[in-house]
């Protein structure tokens, strides 16, 4: 599988050259060079070949159908793809292909694994796991050795072929294995998480967003923001999303629902779908005035307003908390200002995220004031 | 050409694996490759094919594989001449998708002497290190725009590498297509940009063949099972899963790709021919710099002995006491039978050149014991001391006459033999010994027995340098050694006494001050320093040159002027007289060149 044994002189690594060459037609090919790893932290998509690495990249990032994945050619080399819709999701996505071991002294695995924020492992559960799994307990190792912060997560991936049994039978088995083989290689400290997915449903959104939002240092501050808006304005449930990738990138503390989450990706595909048909412009009307309601007839609805282009509130609140839309309205002026002031700290100290708490938690507390006053006033 | 041509194949399964490798090979033995044309294989042939296959690292015996013949070439299996000679190892347990040919083919270019032969992998590991590097880079690494395409990548240190992507069509790989490219290896980054107009447009036909046939096979498969085409419609995620285990099969060889068994054959003689026409595209020639004004004076000395009149042992004459009346040497007259004569007393210096630096003196037959402790100038310097040498060799480079009266002969041979390298070769003309005084026009360097008597014209008007080496005691002689080591002790036993009756402006020409620098300079070896000295001769001889032509093509010119030309040429005051004296060591072909021009004007 691997090659290289009796390979000794280093040569450029797959990520070294002028940036100008790009990376094929999917590109964004927006890579600045000045990048510092800080800046935009790397989640890398490892496995075995064939396991679903370039098409869960597709469908999150490229809004590939799942079904157009099974055209895809095997992937030769390196694809990074470069996230950076707003200021707080800033990420590159590297693909790497399973048929190459990049721990191999041809490559450069400093600087692959050096700046990576994630470790994606993705495992096809439909398969025969056991190669896989020594390969992800090689590869936790030794990356590991070379950037100890790295957060490593294992996508049990194509679970849609399984019954509902068999998965959570699956994830077991996994996580009981892959611990073993950790625990044996002495390094117990390591973490994993695990994750089901499929890219036939939304479960590799969510897990992605997961995996995002652990990169993300300003996570407490937004679920507190979010936490304050949802218990003044009556909602049941509120996401923030980034609306490209439609991954959250925040939430409040309340358990995540998998159908909540699944209606509000169908909301954004509807609003986005609407604004670029009927849109006055032609890359979509959506901007940060945009906003829709959907009501539903289990008496619930779904409520979304735009924080910024790539940036949207969702959430999910009974029909009669909605009677007083102007409130909320207000709640979540209050709310995207906070969030403003967020991204301005960030700015001014990019590189000090304890500042950028701090600063953060202040906007909140003036949040809470506004709306305990407008509470106050409305009741 | 010094370059090898190899497929390379990303595989599903394996990653980027080298599929097939052409390269040339020099036969170690000259001329065992007489007879074997057409194919049939001779009996010395034969041999180096079976020690080629010794040293192949693919391992099973191809089934007898006929041969194909070339122009000039023929292909033979390797296989028939390797049996059991090579040991079963079987290193990776390869898909059949990487795999191409078992042993390999061979072909002789009988006229140029040259093997081509085509394996799987390159058998020498150094190569095979480099040319999987390539083979990665090229398909794992290195992105061209439009995913196909010539593309150029590598190092000095690990070659540099000419490659070319291409998909081919397969049905059943995913997205329908597989990832080859064709690696043009070379060490000679040069000469590879340049054969690029050649070499891409070969690579492309070759390229183009190989998709027309796949394309061809894919058409045919297409036609006899349509559903795999429209598998969208049948596209359930549980359809695919079903059919999953199906399309798990290995990759197919790029034989059952193209439907053509002879498709590897099809490639060597592909690449075999690529390599030979695009070596005989370009030659490389050696291009040296113009020939040194030394070295074109060495060249016309060369041809007046050639045209030689008299063949003398020139060491033994030199030995011995020279007729009393030279003629005249003059430089532009150089066909006169005496003027000939004379060249050979000096050409005797000028074969030795080489060995110049390293020891002049121990190349000329001097009996061991008596080899004199002088062999560079180095040693020059450490005997007189700085104020001495600086004094003689002023005297030497702006053409005073060196008089040097030491009853050693020996020492006065390599005396002079060190301070040659300070002139320009047209400049020096020696006479290591004489009994009598020999005009200023004859000779600037002049050895001679310490008593004899300088006319009195001389002593009165001549510009001219006497030096006397007078050994200090008998003693010393025997403990005459040439060991570095006990060099300073042998300069010792010696004395120099230099009588100059001349005054000696106060500075030094700019190009000997240079020359004393290198001389201090320790970190300098004798071999930089010599060429140094080759260089600044070189760079003021040009100077004089241009001050040449300066005098002789314009006609009258004013002193003004004079002084803006030397101004220009970066020459002071100081370096007239150096100029004037090297003006004279020009070679004939140069003048004759210059006045010849001036005259036409």
């Amino acid at each position: 599988m691997s090659y290289g044994d009796d390979e000794n002189g280093g040569f450029a690594v797959a990520g070294s050259f002028p940036k100008g060459f790009g990376y094929g037609p999917d590109d964004t090919e927006t890579e600045q060079p000045a990048d510092s790893p800080e800046d935009k932290p790397r989640i890398l998509l490892m496995g075995l070949r064939r396991s679903g690495k370039s098409s869960i990249q597709k469908v999150v990032f490229h809004k590939v159908s799942p079904n157009e994945t099974l055209f895809l050619e095997s992937t030769n080399k390196i694809v990074k793809d470069d996230i950076s819709n707003s200021s707080f999701v800033q990420f590159q996505v590297w693909d790497i292909p399973g048929q190459i071991d990049f721990f191999d002294p041809t490559f450069d695995s400093d600087m692959i694994f050096g700046g990576c924020g994630a470790l994606i492992f993705v495992i096809d559960a439909q398969d025969d796991y056991i190669e896989a799994l020594a390969r992800l307990q090689m590869a936790v190792t030794r990356a590991y050795k070379i950037n100890p912060n790295i957060k490593f997560e294992v996508f049990i991936h194509k679970v849609d072929g399984l019954s509902d049994d068999n998965k959570i039978e699956t994830q077991r088995d996994i996580h009981q294995r892959s611990t073993d083989d950790l625990a044996e290689a002495g390094m117990e400290t390591v973490h994993l998480s695990f994750h089901l997915t499929s890219i036939y449903d939304h479960s590799i959104f969510e897990a992605f967003s997961k995996v995002v939002q652990k990169l993300i240092p300003q996570l407490p501050t937004l679920e507190n923001l979010l936490n304050i808006l949802i218990s003044n304005s009556g909602i049941e449930k509120a996401f923030l999303f980034d609306v490209m990738s439609k991954i959250y990138i925040a939430t409040d503390s309340s358990p995540v629902d998998m159908q909540c989450y699944e209606l509000c990706c169908d909301m954004i595909d509807v609003v986005m779908d609407m604004s670029s048909i009927y849109g006055a412009r032609d890359d979509g009307a959506f901007d940060g005035n945009s906003s829709s309601i959907i009501k539903l007839n289990t008496n619930n609805v779904l409520y979304m307003r735009e924080v910024n282009r790539h940036l949207a509130l969702v959430c999910i609140l009974r029909e009669d908390s909605f009677d007083r839309q102007g409130l909320i309205d207000y709640n979540f002026m209050c709310f995207k200002k906070a969030i403003q002031q967020v991204f301005d700290v960030r700015k001014q100290v990019a590189s000090t995220n304890n500042s950028d708490g701090r600063a953060a938690m202040a906007t909140s507390h003036n949040l809470l004031h506004h709306n305990g006053s407008v509470e106050g006033a409305a009741s | 050409m010094n370059a090898i041509i190899s497929l390379c194949h990303f595989c599903e399964v394996h990653g980027p694996k080298i599929l097939f490798c052409t390269q040339t090979l020099r036969p170690q033995e000259p001329g065992d490759s007489e007879g074997d044309e057409n194919g049939a294989v001779s009996a010395a042939p034969r041999e180096r094919v079976a020690s080629l296959s010794e040293r192949l690292k693919s391992v099973s015996l191809a089934q007898g594989c006929a041969s194909t013949t070339g122009e000039s070439t023929s292909t033979t299996n390797i296989a028939s001449a390797s049996h059991a000679s090579v040991p079963k190892v079987i290193p990776k347990v390869l898909c059949e998708g990487c795999k191409s040919v078992k042993t390999g083919y061979v072909s002789h270019d009988e006229e140029a002497h040259l093997s081509y032969i085509s394996t799987q992998q390159p058998h020498i590991p150094q190569i095979f290190t480099r040319m999987r590097q390539a083979c990665i880079r090229s398909l794992s690494c290195e992105v061209c725009p439009g995913q196909e395409g010539p593309i150029f990548y590598g190092d000095d240190q690990n070659g540099n590498v000419l490659s070319h992507t291409f998909h081919i069509p397969d049905i059943q790989a995913r997205g329908r297509q597989r990832l080859y490219s064709i690696v043009v290896f070379m060490m000679d980054r040069i000469y590879l940009l340049n054969s690029w107009p050649f070499l891409v447009p070969q690579l492309q036909t070759t390229i183009e063949i190989l998709r027309k046939k796949a394309q061809k096979v894919m058409d045919e498969e297409v036609d006899k099972m349509p559903q795999a085409v429209n598998r969208t419609s049948s596209l359930e995620p549980r359809n695919f899963l079903k059919k999953k285990g199906v399309n798990n099969k290995p990759a197919r060889s790029l034989e059952e790709l193209t439907g053509d068994k002879d498709i590897f054959k099809m490639l060597h003689v592909a690449f075999v021919w690529t390599l030979k026409a695009c070596g005989s595209r370009l030659t490389e020639t050696l291009l040296e710099g113009p020939p040194t004004e030394d070295s074109i004076i060495d060249m016309e000395n060369q041809e007046e002995t050639e045209e030689g009149f008299i063949k003398i042992n020139t060491k033994k004459i030199l030995e011995e006491a020279r007729p009393s009346s030279t003629p005249a040497e003059d430089l532009q007259s150089p066909t006169s039978q005496s003027d000939s004569y004379h060249n050979t007393f000096r050409k005797v210096p000028l074969t030795d050149t080489e060995t110049e630096a390293e020891g002049a003196a121990a190349s000329e037959p001097i009996p061991e014991e008596e080899k004199p402790p002088i062999r560079i100038l180095r040693h020059v310097m450490k005997m007189l001391g700085n104020e001495k040498f600086r004094i003689l060799t002023q005297h030497v480079v702006i053409g005073d006459q060196i008089i040097v009266c030491c009853p050693d002969k020996d020492l006065v041979r390599s005396f002079f033999n060190a301070l040659k390298v300070l002139l320009p070769r047209g400049c020096c003309s020696i006479i290591y010994h004489s009994d009598f005084y020999e005009e200023s026009w004859k000779c600037n360097f002049l050895g001679q027995k310490p008593d004899t008597v300088l006319p009195d014209h001389l002593v009165s008007a001549e510009r001219f340098l006497l030096v006397e080496i007078v050994p200090l005691s008998e003693q010393t002689f025997n403990s005459l050694d040439s060991d570095l080591s006990d060099m300073d002790e042998d300069f010792k036993s010696y004395e120099f006494r230099i009588i100059n009756p001349v005054p000696l402006s106060e500075r030094m020409p700019t190009v000997l001050a240079k020359m004393h620098l290198a001389l201090r300079n320790e970190n300098l070896t004798e071999k930089v320093a010599e060429q140094f000295f080759v260089c600044l001769k070189e760079e003021w001889m040009n100077k004089v040159k241009v001050l040449f032509k300066f005098t002789k093509a314009g006609g009258g010119r004013s002193e003004d002027e004079t002084l803006k030309l030397l101004q220009v040429v970066g020459a002071r005051e100081e370096d007239k007289p150096l100029l004037k004296f090297w003006m004279t060591g020009l070679s004939v072909q140069y003048r004759t060149h210059i006045l010849a021009s001036s005259k036409q004007r």
